[in-house]
């Protein structure tokens, strides 16, 4: 709930809360005192390292026919894949699985507790 | 989260130096960072012009520390009330800046109603961080979680500048003739 002072100092704020401040020329003058930021040389060093990573990586990639590589492994996997379902489905009825109650509740607090809490934290510290 | 338009501007600006998008941005927020300076000081606008210069020469300088974690306006506050303690401290004006009688001055010379006039002389009553306080929620609008964020003040110790402030402002109004 809101006291007296709340109201009244509400009231006198109103008009201060409203006023826009006209730029006049303020803008200008901060764009021309800018200072020119210049690229650290660790910095341009690192992007010329990627740009020739990039382009040794390409080139490596064609001269090996990187695109039959992937597309062999693509089917192998796919065959590979296809199999242990199948293995999977033909085994798993008769397969007794001992689950240790303790295991689940540890991953289930390292997932649902843990986790969130360490990303929650993180991220209030990059502000 | 940072508005969307911000953070392509503030893209533009740390990818590519773009100082058209940054002169975007100061046109948009001049008016929030000079009212807060300009209440911070009581109403000297030549200190505050300065002082946001200051501060949008530090955000630019500063733009790729800027993670988006929070909206950009609470980022460029936050360097402003360093800018402004910074000053204070090099300066140790804090006392100087509340009695100052060419602040006075100035805010008469600009012509300002005799209510504001009013409401800066009871703001001169108050602590620098009450002051902040109760001008980034009352004027600026700022919730006490962001106010906490730009200050950097525990949410608590906000919430007790601005009732220690407000009661503060309350009684020299109304010895001043306000709220009936």
């Amino acid at each position: 709930m809101e006291d007296k002072n709340d109201i009244l100092l509400k009231q006198l704020f109103e008009q201060a809360a409203q006023q826009q401040i006209e730029d006049n020329g303020f803008t200008e003058r901060v764009m021309m005192n800018l200072p020119e930021v210049k690229e650290s040389r660790v910095r341009c060093y690192t992007r010329l390292w990627t740009m020739f990573c990039v382009v040794m990586a390409i080139l490596i990639f064609w001269l090996i026919s990187g695109w039959d590589m992937i597309e062999g492994m693509m089917t192998g996997g796919k065959h590979m894949l296809i199999n242990t379902i199948e293995v999977f489905m033909l085994t798993a009825p008769t397969t007794e699985i001992e689950i240790n109650p303790w295991t689940v509740v540890l991953l289930l607090g390292f997932v649902l507790v843990f986790l969130p809490y360490q990303t929650f934290r993180k991220l209030s510290a990059t502000l | 989260m940072a508005s969307i338009s911000d953070i392509a501007l503030v893209t533009q600006v740390a990818v590519f130096h773009n100082k058209q998008a940054f002169d975007q941005l100061v046109r948009k927020y001049q008016s929030p960072v000079r009212r807060f300076f300009l209440n911070q000081t009581l109403g000297d606008e030549q200190l505050s012009d300065d002082l946001a210069q200051e501060t949008f020469i530090k955000a630019y300088v500063n733009i790729t520390k800027f993670r988006g974690m929070s909206s950009f306006s609470t980022w460029l506050m936050r360097i402003a009330y360093n800018v402004f303690y910074d000053q204070v401290r090099s300066k140790h004006q804090t006392d100087d800046i509340e009695e100052s009688p060419t602040v006075m001055r100035q805010t008469a010379q600009t012509g300002d109603s005799n209510i504001k006039m009013d409401v800066h002389a009871a703001m001169a009553l108050l602590k620098p961080d009450e002051r902040t306080c109760i001008t980034l929620q009352l004027i600026d609008g700022y919730p006490i979680d962001e106010i906490s964020k730009i200050t950097g003040i525990a949410e608590n110790t906000v919430k007790s500048h601005l009732k220690r402030g407000k009661d503060k402002m309350a009684n020299y109004l109304r010895e001043n003739g306000y709220g009936g």
